[in-house]
């Protein structure tokens, strides 16, 4: 199980944000998260990603309890295993695209490996990987290029690659396509679901246009004002259900 | 509000104006002299730089008392040649006391600077006092600090690099601070949300993204300290400065003209050379 969440909540400013009484998410599995905005989306996704601790109930993501305090070294070792993609992806715009690929791998280094990181200075087998990695996204031989110098496209591709080389077991999206024209957005989305697909990752996304949910989600829960509206297989969300869930908007 | 700037203008005026009254007052506003003859003196001596002797100087110049007897013969073409030869030295000197104060001041600074970022977020019981550090160093003029070190280290271009080191210590220190508070803090952050340790999230994330500006910055602060580094010598510290302190006690104006001839282009050059490097990085 990969998430496992039980009377889920999150109080904030004496506003409760979200109120989930059951959630179970299996390993593996590719559910979205939709609703208006203030529906909790982020702030469940931040609880998962542990930046946000619940105020009430359990939260178990990747066997590790988020209700609970962590500590740093927990806490890292969550993230090592939790890949996040955010919108405007937040590369290193200086480094170049083999160095942002590699950038996934830091989180698993050790020791004098992890010291020799510092330096930029990978292991041979590393670096084989961040380039199978930029070859497997479409940028064979592009590594020595500066991020800030490739088109938007191309970020999102090395973006997926630093994701491939994280190697994560849970992968949170959230609102990834934003800021993209449609097939900007289709690209990205068809490019999270192939690596989740890879590295046999669950992929949680919080999505906001309904068209992008067939490429990312084979679940859809929808949020309002906190609570779980729905919980559907993506086939089963028509247009009716999501103008009813868009309709009530306070 | 128009009344408050009328009141402020004012007020500055019968400042300007008290300033005057009591410098005449105590006849201390006046212009010399012979002030219009001094100018054309001067003026005619700066527009013949020394150098130019040793071309066109007389190969024998004759220094002859009130009766004529000859006291001192001069080969004008040597002296200066020789004058041209100390002043390379000079400005060597000139360029290493700025050369190493600045690397010095550089590498110091940069705990500091990393510190006072508010964005890095360093616990306040060492962030408060490097910033009050940097601001004491940047309070206190190089001159100052070399009047100090001359005192400490005795004369010498040691006196000027560490002069040149401390006060710009506290430039350095706040233009990196405030490169790092320019930061794009979400690619940081990214980079700590893939389990990357602290060290690791400094060099992958923070360090590539600020080295640049701290290089421009560097090399801002180092050419500052080349035009500074001319006037510690008038403190003892050599360099340029002692020949332009000798030229202006000696009222040798000509000799003056060539000092400042070689410092403006070698500020100039410096700042050409840099300015570029500079655009190159960013």
């Amino acid at each position: 199980m990969a998430v496992q969440a039980a009377d889920l909540t999150v109080v904030a400013g004496g506003r409760e944000l979200l109120a989930l009484p059951a959630l179970r998410i299996a390993a593996g599995e590719r559910v979205a998260i939709i609703g208006h905005n203030g529906a909790g989306k982020s702030t469940l996704l931040r609880c998962l990603a542990g930046f946000m601790r619940p105020s009430r109930g359990q939260l178990t993501v990747l066997g590790q309890a988020l209700h609970q305090p962590l500590s740093g070294t927990e806490l890292r070792g969550l993230r090592r295993d939790v890949g996040q993609v955010l919108q405007g992806l937040h590369l290193v715009g200086r480094l170049n695209a083999l160095d942002n690929a590699l950038i996934g791998r830091l989180g698993r280094l050790q020791g004098a490996a992890a010291m020799r990181s510092w330096l930029r200075w990978f292991s041979d087998a590393d670096t084989a990987d961040a380039e199978a990695a930029l070859a497997r996204v479409g940028l064979a031989g592009r590594g020595a290029e500066r991020v800030d110098r490739l088109s938007g496209g191309e970020r999102q591709r090395v973006a997926m690659a630093r994701l491939l080389l994280q190697r994560p077991r849970l992968i949170l999206a959230d609102e990834p396509s934003a800021s993209l024209d449609p097939t900007g957005a289709q690209d990205l989305c068809n490019g999270l679901s192939r690596t989740a697909l890879e590295l046999g990752a669950t992929l949680i996304s919080v999505v906001h246009q309904a068209e992008l949910l067939p490429l990312l989600a084979d679940r859809v829960l929808g949020l309002r004002q906190g609570r779980l509206v729905f919980d559907l297989p993506t086939v089963q969300v028509d247009a009716p259900t999501l103008a009813s869930l868009y309709a009530s908007q306070p | 509000m128009r009344l408050k700037f009328t009141a402020l203008a004012l007020a500055y005026a019968a400042l300007v104006g008290l300033c005057i009254a009591t410098l005449a007052a105590s006849g201390d506003l006046s212009l010399g002299r012979q002030p219009w003859a001094n100018l054309m003196k001067s003026v005619g001596e700066f527009a013949y730089p020394s150098f130019l002797d040793v071309w066109f100087g007389p190969e024998r110049l004759e220094y002859r008392s009130d009766d004529g007897t000859v006291l001192r013969v001069e080969n004008r073409r040597e002296v200066e040649a020789n004058y041209l030869w100390a002043l390379a030295r000079a400005t060597w000197t000139t360029l290493q006391i700025a050369t190493l104060g600045s690397l010095l001041a550089a590498v110091l600074a940069l705990p500091l600077g990393l510190l006072t970022a508010r964005n890095l977020h360093a616990p306040s019981w060492l962030a408060a006092p490097a910033r009050g550090l940097l601001n004491a160093l940047r309070a206190v003029h190089t001159l100052v600090f070399g009047l100090v070190l001359v005192g400490i280290v005795g004369l010498g271009p040691t006196a000027g690099i560490l002069a040149i080191a401390l006060h710009s210590m506290g430039t350095c220190g706040k233009l990196y601070a405030e490169a790092v508070e320019t930061l794009d803090m979400a690619a940081v952050d990214a980079v700590r949300a893939t389990g990357a340790g602290p060290g690791q999230v400094f060099f992958n994330a923070v360090w590539p993204a600020v080295l640049p500006q701290f290089v421009s910055q560097h090399l801002y602060v180092w050419e500052y300290n080349m035009r500074d580094s001319t006037i510690l010598g008038l403190i003892g510290a050599g360099g340029l400065g002692l020949l332009i302190s000798e030229a202006t006690s000696l009222f040798q104006w000509d000799r003056l003209a060539t000092v400042l001839l070689v410092v403006i282009v070698m500020v100039a050059g410096f700042d050409a050379i840099s300015s570029r490097i500079r655009r190159a990085l960013l």
